[in-house]
């Protein structure tokens, strides 16, 4: 492995005693074909909760990359506690008291949770008086008293792949604090926690800068920067826009900044037009591939015009029963029915042709065919018939006309229009162009599986009035989303899925996001 | 009886050795199946010494060998390490082309030298039999078992506990176990992927060259190219059924072991002709076939084995 190390000249920079704790100043980063950030300065005091908000690939993650020693920037300075600093790997912050508790955690499913905490400055202790060995109950004794100290529970001694997400965060933060970070930065540290965790976790971060900690938090989500910050970066396509004071900004300035254009965040929801039953699942069960019984007697129905949405904790089993009703996944007992066929054991394609649009989690790796281009992608499910296909030939001209006619209604935006590689377009886009694919099979059912995951806020705002538009036409909506927000905004419908049981059905009127919350945490009552 | 105990173990032992030497490699997340180069070369370095620097007759020989064995198995995994972790190669690829460049190699080389330096025409170098226990401690010669067990026998176990110890209760295994679960927590936390991962490789080489040059004082007394029978792909099966865990790839090799010493003992019992002795022969191979029918959905490789390591992937 090569380093490339850059040094920087030190003369003339006089920097002397600062208020700021850690300053950018000027940087750059590149990577090929983009500029992830365009000359960025950013100036952070000690103590203070400093957010940085940003559409996906506004740069916000690159920058703290940056500072957390993972990437080095191809121009610009860093200053930590008023020193030039030449950050060349995550040991060199680690040193500087710089901590980051990654959107993907880098932990390691088999260690114990005191393994992976002390990971890289294990304790030491010498068997029969020479041999190094690692002392892990001494390690587990720390780690212990450690979490009690800062109210983070957690049992030393439980394997990482044994506990939820929530605590995985813990470990993470811990590992923070067992390092003696002062500098702690949260990279969309909700995005995967349920309201309560959230709450939860904002409380634990008020606390780390009532203990002095300086605290740097990356999200798009404006409440929490409203609840939780002292000031806010503003970036968008690598540079900054601005910086605010959060208490003195309201949230929907915050959110045309990130965007740079009016956003509406209220979306109006006609009232619902029940047709008749399209989707029924009967006691269906799905096991995993240990044998695990995943989906256990699920049992629901959706009506034409309706959006029945499925929320839950992520891991319980709801990408399962989407699956299993796609005929992704096979199903160990229990029927399903779609307008009155039952089609439990059909295969895809002919569930596709009997009326079902799947827009699947991984855009990427089920929705897609990145190496294709996109007036094959678009066609992807239809290539098989007239007129893509006459007579075992495919007919790339109706390819091209069917591509351009949804590349105008849909606006998905491209650089080489219908002959752009898939891989080459950005998420939001790629949702897209799924999206419009599955709305042109005109089915009866179609089924979402996280329609926003990872999108920015306007394209978010584009899929949802998208997802109602489909309910009003009468079809027979299926949601499967983590984000609370995005149910309590679209379903008519909610079941609440824990431990693969639903636990709980009602309309969605009837049931606050609180109660919600309560539910996927499975709390029954 | 006997026989099939003491030619069990001095089969199964210097499999496990080689497993081990995986199980270095693909805990630290890098597939190897260069093992099978690995001990052929290993062993072609350990002979070459001993023909080079004896004349024969030197009481240490076989301690030379496995020395050079070492170091020579080491040397020729530097290529694995730097394909796979300096030039990001795929590391399938990298460790079919690694056996096919030593089965040549060793063939090549064997018979240069050999014109060369001592004038044959041979492919060969002749070596001594591997001393047993009962040569070095007189006073057991007597005792079944272990009068006629191989020097190696123990030497090899001493060396897996060894290897045990530094794998589950040292800093560095902590390390090298953790890269192949998930590297980038380990750069996260401080730690060297690359180095950690290097030296994981160039063990399984020295480990693999101990194996080699054990098969080659065992089973023929000499190194010929016809050292690489696929007892490298045969540990590796080993290690996949012990879960990539050392206690458990004991028993996986020693399964082998004695399956193939057991046939042995069928064949002469039943007195076949040799035709139907190789068939035999066949029978740690069928082992493995059916283990891998049985055992292996339940196992789980390390997450990140075979995953080339790019710091900057999100």
């Amino acid at each position: 492995m090569v380093y490339f190390i850059y040094t920087y000249s030190q003369g003339g920079v006089k920097t002397g005693l600062s208020e700021y704790i850690v300053e950018m100043r000027g940087v750059t980063k590149r990577f090929p074909g983009i500029v992830a950030n365009d000359n960025v300065s950013i100036a952070i005091k000690k103590g203070e909760i400093y957010a940085l908000l940003g559409e996906n690939g506004a740069g916000k993650s690159t920058l703290m990359s940056m500072l957390f020693g993972l990437y080095e920037p191809d121009e610009g300075e860093i200053y930590v506690r008023g020193e030039k600093v030449t950050l060349e790997s995550p040991a060199a912050a680690a040193k500087l008291g710089i901590g980051m508790v990654h959107q993907h955690f880098r932990l390691i499913s088999n260690y114990t949770i005191a393994q992976n905490i002390v990971l890289g400055i294990e304790p030491k202790k010498r068997l029969l008086g020479f041999l190094p060995t690692v002392d892990i109950k001494k390690a587990n004794r720390d780690i212990a008293e450690l979490s009690r100290r800062y109210g983070l529970e957690v049992d030393p001694t439980q394997k990482i792949e044994d506990v939820g997400v929530s605590m995985q965060q813990r470990v993470e933060i811990l590992k923070m604090l067992y390092r003696e970070a002062e500098i702690l930065i949260f990279d969309e540290p909700t995005a995967m926690l349920t309201p309560q965790e959230i709450e939860f976790l904002l409380k634990i971060i008020l606390e780390l800068r009532a203990g002095g900690k300086t605290i740097i938090l990356i999200t798009h989500k404006l409440e929490e920067i409203k609840q939780v910050a002292d000031r806010c970066a503003v970036l968008a396509r690598g540079k900054l826009i601005g910086v605010i004071d959060a208490a003195t900004t309201s949230t929907r300035e915050m959110a045309n900044m990130m965007v740079g254009r009016e956003v509406e965040t209220d979306i109006d929801k006609k009232p619902a037009n029940f047709g008749r039953e399209i989707l029924k699942v009967e006691g269906l069960t799905v096991k995993n591939d240990d044998g695990l019984e995943v989906v256990k007697d699920v049992g629901f129905s959706v009506r034409a015009g309706e959006i029945f949405a499925v929320a839950g904790v992520s891991g319980n089993g709801q990408i399962e029963l989407a699956d299993a009703v796609a005929g992704l996944a096979k199903t160990s007992g229990g029927r399903i029915f779609l307008d009155g066929e039952e089609i439990t054991h059909a295969s895809v394609r002919d569930r596709i042709l009997a009326g079902m649009s799947y827009i699947p989690e991984d855009r990427q790796n089920v929705g897609l065919v990145l190496d294709f281009d996109l007036a094959e992608n678009l066609a992807l499910k239809s290539y098989f018939k007239e007129p893509f296909c006459r007579k075992g030939f495919l007919n790339r001209a109706a390819f091209e006309e069917h591509g351009n006619r949804l590349i105008e209604e849909y606006d998905i935006r491209s650089g080489q229009g219908t002959h752009t590689q898939v891989r080459s377009m950005s998420g939001g886009n790629q949702q897209k162009a799924i999206i419009a694919r599955e709305i042109e099979l005109e089915s009866k059912l179609m089924i979402f599986v996280q329609p926003t995951r990872g999108l920015d806020i306007g394209a978010i705002e584009n899929i949802r009035r998208q997802i109602l538009a489909e309910r009003d036409a009468g079809r027979a909506v299926l949601l499967i989303s983590l984000e609370l927000d995005e149910i309590m905004a679209l379903a008519d419908t909610i079941g609440v899925i824990y431990r693969g049981q639903l636990l709980k059905t009602a309309p969605a009127a009837e049931l606050t996001s609180r109660k919600v919350g309560e539910y996927m945490m499975g709390v029954s009552a | 009886m006997e026989t099939f105990i003491s030619d069990g173990l001095s089969f199964a032992l210097p499999l496990f050795v080689i497993a081990i030497g995986g199980i270095y490699s693909e805990r630290s997340g890098i597939t190897n199946l260069a093992l099978e180069g690995m001990l052929g070369m290993g062993a072609f370095v350990g002979a070459l010494a001993v023909v080079l620097l004896t004349n024969g007759a030197f009481a240490g020989e076989f301690y030379l060998a496995m020395l050079f064995a070492c170091l020579g198995g080491a040397l020729f995994a530097v290529i694995h390490a730097v394909l796979c972790i300096n030039f990001r190669a795929n590391q399938v690829i990298s460790g079919v082309v690694i056996n096919i460049l030593a089965t040549a190699l060793a063939a090549f080389l064997a018979k240069l030298i050999n014109a060369s330096v001592f004038g044959q025409n041979s492919n060969k170098f002749q070596l001594s039999t591997a001393p047993t226990l009962g040569t070095i401690i007189p006073g057991i010669s007597g005792v079944p078992v272990l009068g006629k067990m191989y020097v190696f026998v123990p030497i090899i176990l001493v060396v897996a506990l060894i290897a045990w110890f530094i794998l589950y209760k040292t800093r560095f295994g902590m390390h090298l176990r953790a890269c192949g679960d998930n590297p980038h927590a380990v750069d996260a936390a401080g730690g060297n992927v690359a180095r950690t991962r290097f030296i994981a490789v160039l063990a399984s080489g020295a480990l693999s060259g101990i194996g080699g040059i054990c098969f080659a004082y065992y089973i023929a007394a000499n190194f010929s190219p016809s050292i690489f029978m696929g007892y490298g792909y045969l540990s590796i099966a080993a290690l996949i059924f012990g879960n990539w865990r050392v206690m458990p790839t004991l028993a996986a090799c020693l399964l082998f072991g004695f399956a193939r010493s057991g046939g042995y003992a069928v064949a002469k019992l039943l007195a076949l002709p040799s035709t139907f002795s190789n068939l035999i022969m066949t029978l740690p191979y069928i082992v493995t076939l059916l283990l891998l029918v049985f055992f292996s959905k339940t196992n789980r490789a390390p997450r990140a084995l075979g995953e080339i390591y790019d710091k900057g992937k999100r």
